[in-house]
């Protein structure tokens, strides 16, 4: 079963994107914040990673710098979710090493649409 | 003839000339006069009256002869009495003869009397004869070669006078002839010599004179360092040329000076420019210290700022070691005595009691030295700030021109002072109003983010319920969670639309000005807009002319494009059409965006482009809006330095019209 790790201070998001997910038979790992994040996506080596770029600590641009630094996890998709529409946050997720990026506020069937075609992407 | 010699010199002997040649001709015609008269004179006194009394004693002598005859061979008395007349005649005729001769005639006058003296003794024996008798006739016979002898001796003395005569005459006429040819050629000579005087004379004075004139007409056109030839021509013309020269010379030297005086007024203007670009009051100040010492030329410039004027430096020196050394009494000495628009000078001090310098004033400008002292006041707006103080350590005095300067730079410094002053609180306003700036762009930031956030959930979890995820909903539901999508897409619309609106306004919206292709970008917008308008089933149709290349932030103009379209699309019944034309009009790329929509009220068109207006009949028909879009496109156009303007019939369509410059 693929895992997906799924990283957002808002407990409501995480629930949201979690719920919705497992909905699409995806296993879900849920945390809080960049350090447990990174803590996760090392111990369980998820095949996609769901990261909040505004989180208290580690924010989601650290976080998946830190991913793609690391041998283990260098591999990892990674999606963004960001609330600034503003180009230097995109291109700040992209140069970070960010697979795709979704804005907020998005829509989860959406979000789910994505994370679907970059698996199947990757599996393909 | 030597160049140099003097016109009047030339004149004088050519005229000395022409009057010689006058007195020739006059003394050769008096001459000839002279001798004419005198031939007329021989002829009329001497040779004439000579023939007279020859003929005379011939005539008395043939009376004589043929009275005796006419008695011998008649006996008639009557004639010998006219013998006797004509004997007592010819002794006056002779005696007359003998007269008027000369000694040269003397001896021919003698034949002819002693001729005449042989007839008379021999008619004074014929006398005596016998009238009628054969002696008588004898004596007729004898007496006619007698007087034939005589008659000859009288020819021959009147030919000789008439030879005489005409050798007078004939030498008259030639006398004549050459006094007519000398005094024709002395005329000429004369006229010769006049002409040829005009000629020289009119060739020296006309060449030089010619130069002259030409080197005057060549400094007039700009020519200055023509100087003429003082080397050349008469005596006169170069003293012109020496005249003109020194002339030019004093002109030239009037000019440099005149050149000097504006080249440092130039000076003095382009240092009150520099003085006032400054934005910093000591900048100004040392701009100026430094100006006046090089322009106007000043060993020690000083300026003391009057009391209270805070923030700035109470004592400024050309040089800062000054201030404390020789300049240390002056600096410290109160210059409150010269007042706004008040000069010292203590070369040509002031007549008015107006300005008085205080004693320690005087004392401090005895302590710098003998030099002259200027002092200027330094005003700004109605204040009086300071005064200016130069010093020369030894002369010259000022000028009138220096002080004027002086003046002027003052006058500059006072200016740049105040605004520089003016400028440090605006810059201070200008700061504080930043900083306001930065903290509303960062509170709406923030807001947007923190609104963000809730909405992402409000939305995600409806989009859920609608979506089943959690188990059917009923068509009340249904229709309930559809108000609550809606309006929080509404929300968030606003919330994007106060942020961009936000950015835009005050600046921080990056712009990025590049050469634009607007075509290029309309045709995205409509790709954009073509599934709302397929939606509403509103016709698009594009009419674009060309690549339309402008330079301005294609992410503005794009939001332009998309806030219109999409207000058309939206406010476009089913079956009407929306036209986008793009084209070039007098320099500005002109878009417009026409539909065949619900259009504006006629009252209500004014308050387009107010933020949060929203048209009446809009919000009767329920279409969805924040009221921010058209707010949004009038400021991006006005960032663009464009114009906007709506033309609209309720009910018939709208027309929007946005004309950008190029650049």
């Amino acid at each position: 079963m693929t895992v997906v790790l799924v990283a957002d201070d808002d407990a409501d998001i995480r629930d949201l994107v979690a719920f919705k997910l497992e909905q699409a038979g995806l296993e879900v790992i849920s945390v809080e914040d960049g350090q447990a994040a990174l803590e996760q996506a090392r111990s369980r080596q998820p095949t996609l990673a769901v990261l909040d770029v505004s989180m208290p600590g580690l924010s989601g641009i650290d976080v998946c710098r830190m991913l793609r630094a690391d041998q283990a996890t260098a591999g990892m998709l990674i999606i963004m979710l960001t609330a600034r529409v503003q180009e230097q946050d995109v291109e700040g997720g992209f140069s970070a090493g960010a697979d795709d990026y979704v804005t907020k506020p998005f829509s989860p069937r959406e979000l789910v649409s994505r994370i679907q075609a970059l698996l199947s992407r990757t599996r393909a | 003839m030597r160049p140099s010699r003097s016109v009047g010199r030339l004149l004088t002997g050519a005229f000395g000339v022409l009057v010689l040649l006058i007195v020739c001709s006059g003394v050769a015609e008096t001459t000839a006069l002279v001798m004419q008269h005198r031939v007329v004179r021989e002829l009329s006194a001497y040779v004439q009256p000579l023939e007279l009394a020859n003929a005379e004693l011939r005539s008395v002598l043939g009376d004589a002869q043929r009275g005796l005859r006419g008695y011998l061979l008649t006996g008639d008395s009557q004639l010998l009495d006219s013998y006797q007349v004509a004997r007592t005649a010819y002794t006056t005729s002779s005696r007359a003869l003998t007269g008027l001769a000369r000694a040269d005639e003397r001896a021919s006058i003698n034949d002819q009397l002693d001729r005449a003296d042989i007839w008379w003794q021999h008619a004074e024996q014929q006398r005596l004869a016998v009238p009628r008798s054969d002696t008588a006739a004898a004596y007729v016979s004898q007496g006619r070669p007698l007087f034939e002898a005589f008659a000859a001796e009288n020819t021959q003395f009147d030919a000789a006078l008439a030879g005489r005569a005409a050798n007078l005459q004939k030498r008259s006429s030639r006398l004549s002839t050459v006094t007519t040819a000398v005094v024709v050629a002395l005329t000429l000579l004369a006229a010769v010599t006049a002409v040829l005087a005009a000629v020289v004379t009119t060739r020296r004075i006309t060449l030089p004179l010619a130069g002259v004139v030409a080197v005057i007409d060549r400094r007039r056109v700009g020519a200055l360092n023509s100087r003429a030839d003082a080397t050349v021509g008469p005596t006169e013309i170069r003293a012109v040329a020496q005249a003109v020269n020194e002339l030019a010379e004093e002109a030239d030297r009037t000019r440099v000076a005149e050149a000097a005086v504006a080249r440092q007024r130039g000076e003095v203007r382009a240092l009150g420019y520099r003085i006032r670009a400054h934005l910093k009051v000591e900048d100004a100040v040392r701009e100026a210290l430094d100006g006046l010492s090089t322009t106007i030329g000043a060993d020690h410039v000083l300026l003391r700022m009057a009391p209270g004027q805070t923030g700035l430096p109470p004592v400024a020196s050309l040089r800062d070691e000054h201030a404390h050394g020789v300049l240390k009494e002056l600096a410290e000495a109160d210059a409150t005595w010269l007042r706004t628009g008040d000069v010292w000078v203590t070369n040509d001090p002031a007549p008015t009691g107006e300005v008085e310098p205080s004693e320690a004033e005087r004392r401090a400008w005895a302590a710098v030295g003998d030099g002259p002292v200027l002092t200027v006041a330094v005003s700004g707006g109605e204040e009086c700030l300071g005064a200016l103080t130069l010093i020369r350590d030894t002369g010259p005095d000022w000028t009138p021109v220096e002080v004027r300067l002086t003046e002027v730079v003052a006058a500059d410094l006072g200016r740049g002072v105040h605004l520089a002053r003016l400028y440090e609180r605006e810059q201070h306003l200008v700061a504080r109003l930043q900083e306001l700036d930065n903290a509303k762009t960062d509170f709406m930031s923030t807001v947007s983010h923190e609104l963000r956030t809730p909405l992402t959930s409000i939305a995600g979890y409806v989009e859920l319920l609608l979506d089943a995820d959690a188990g059917e909903v009923d068509p009340p539901q249904r229709r309930m969670l559809d108000v609550i999508a809606r309006n929080t897409r509404r929300l968030r619309e606003l919330i994007e639309d106060m942020l961009t609106l936000s950015k835009i306004e005050t600046g921080s919206f990056k712009t990025a000005r590049r050469p634009v292709d607007l075509v290029a970008l309309a045709e995205q917008a409509l790709t954009a807009i073509g599934p709302a308008a397929d939606k509403g089933e509103v016709r698009l149709k594009p009419e674009l002319d060309g690549p339309q290349e402008l330079t301005a932030d294609p992410e503005q103009l794009e939001r332009v494009l998309m806030n219109l379209l999409t207000n058309a699309v939206k406010f476009t019944p089913a079956g009407g059409t929306v036209t986008l034309r793009v084209y070039r009009a007098d320099g500005e790329v002109n878009v417009v965006v026409a539909d065949t929509g619900i259009g504006i009220p006629p009252p209500e068109q004014e308050a387009l482009f107010t933020r949060f207006f929203r048209a009446t009949n809009a919000i009767h028909q329920a279409i969805p809006g924040t009221g921010l879009g058209l707010a949004i496109v009038r400021t991006i156009v006005d960032n663009h330095s464009g114009r906007i303007s709506v033309e609209s019939t309720e009910g018939a369509g709208t027309t929007v019209t946005i004309r950008l410059p190029t650049r």
